[in-house]
């Protein structure tokens, strides 16, 4: 979990779900993974995952292999490329939604691999944090 | 709870459509499709949509709404649209959907928008519009919508009237509307017109 008082500027990537309540800039790679962007979560970055849900605020791309939810508390201005895509009523986009799936393997293939944590148990080195 | 359950779609008032259902008459499900929304991304217009390989492009136009000209005061018509719909250069429309916005946007307006639109759209486009058939008589409602199923629309009504409402007439509409021909028309109630569109 990226907690609601962390910033992040730079690459998140690794191989376990993640939680943002904080501020993320750059780019988020967990393509095996979910990533959930809470309530008080603010995402200035493309996220690449296997389950994306947004309950706060993102700014870029989102790409999943599987599904994205954007919830009645999310406010999305990006695109958005998944197979399955959910909107709940309430919530706010501005974009596109590509559902084709020839179009998410393109982007699952452009989009970086995450790299294999050498030890996922312990949380922070789930997390490839390059400052940018 | 797992957090990524689907949540059940709520059920907003709905409207029948005689037309609508002519849009998706050339596309099997699974096909794929390439949609312009004018107006705001709604939970059931995706869900439907979900069911098509589909790339669908959310511009919410009434939200920049009014878009006039002022000849003194860059930006233009044209670059106010440019910025608008600025879709990636390869796409082109399959099915375009401009329910309400003639209504809200006057001739030069309506002239700039398709012109930003034209390079995007097939031989083939399709497109559905809500207008007026009495251009005299005052709207007191105005809506949103989604598409609930092939034949049926989901009615939200907005909160408060966008600005710029001047609706055309269906004569003036038609001339306006130089890259679509009207191919089937239905009288609604409070003087709304449904028409399908067909490209020209």
């Amino acid at each position: 979990m990226i907690g609601p008082s962390i910033v992040i500027k730079g690459e998140v990537s690794g191989e376990e779900d993640l939680l943002i309540q904080g501020k993320v800039e750059g780019k988020i790679s967990l393509n095996g993974n979910q990533v959930t962007v809470g309530e008080s979560g603010e995402v200035r970055a493309d996220i690449f995952a296997k389950t994306i849900q947004i309950n706060g605020k993102v700014i870029g791309d989102i790409t999943a292999n599987e599904k994205v939810i954007i919830s009645k508390s999310g406010n999305v201005h990006g695109n958005v490329v998944a197979p399955r895509v959910l909107l709940e009523d309430g919530a706010m986009f501005k974009g596109s939604i590509d559902m084709d799936p020839a179009g998410v393997g393109k982007a699952t293939v452009a989009a970086p691999q995450a790299v294999p944590s050498a030890a996922p148990q312990i949380k922070p080195s789930g997390l490839d944090l390059k400052s940018a | 709870m797992n957090a990524f359950a689907a949540q059940p779609l709520p059920n907003p008032p709905t409207q029948n459509s005689k037309l609508l259902p002519a849009l998706f008459q050339p596309f099997d499900v699974g096909q794929a499709v390439t949609v312009f929304h004018v107006g705001s991304a709604l939970p059931e217009t995706v869900d439907f949509f979900s069911s098509y390989r589909c790339k669908l492009h959310f511009v919410d136009v009434f939200s920049a709404l009014p878009i006039v000209n002022d000849e003194e005061q860059p930006p233009s018509l044209l670059q106010q649209f440019q910025q608008l719909l600025h879709f990636p250069e390869h796409t082109r429309f399959d099915i375009c959907l401009f329910w309400d916005l003639f209504n809200f946007l006057d001739s030069e307006a309506i002239r700039a928008f398709l012109a930003v639109l034209r390079p995007h759209l097939k031989r083939t486009s399709l497109a559905h519009a809500f207008s007026v058939h009495n251009s005299r008589i005052p709207q007191k409602n105005h809506y949103y919508y989604g598409v609930q199923q092939a034949d049926t629309l989901s009615v939200r009504h907005r909160r408060a009237t966008p600005p710029g409402y001047a609706p055309h007439s269906q004569r003036e509409l038609m001339e306006l509307l130089d890259c679509f021909r009207v191919d089937r028309s239905v009288l609604l109630p409070d003087s709304r017109l449904e028409l399908l569109l067909l490209r020209s």
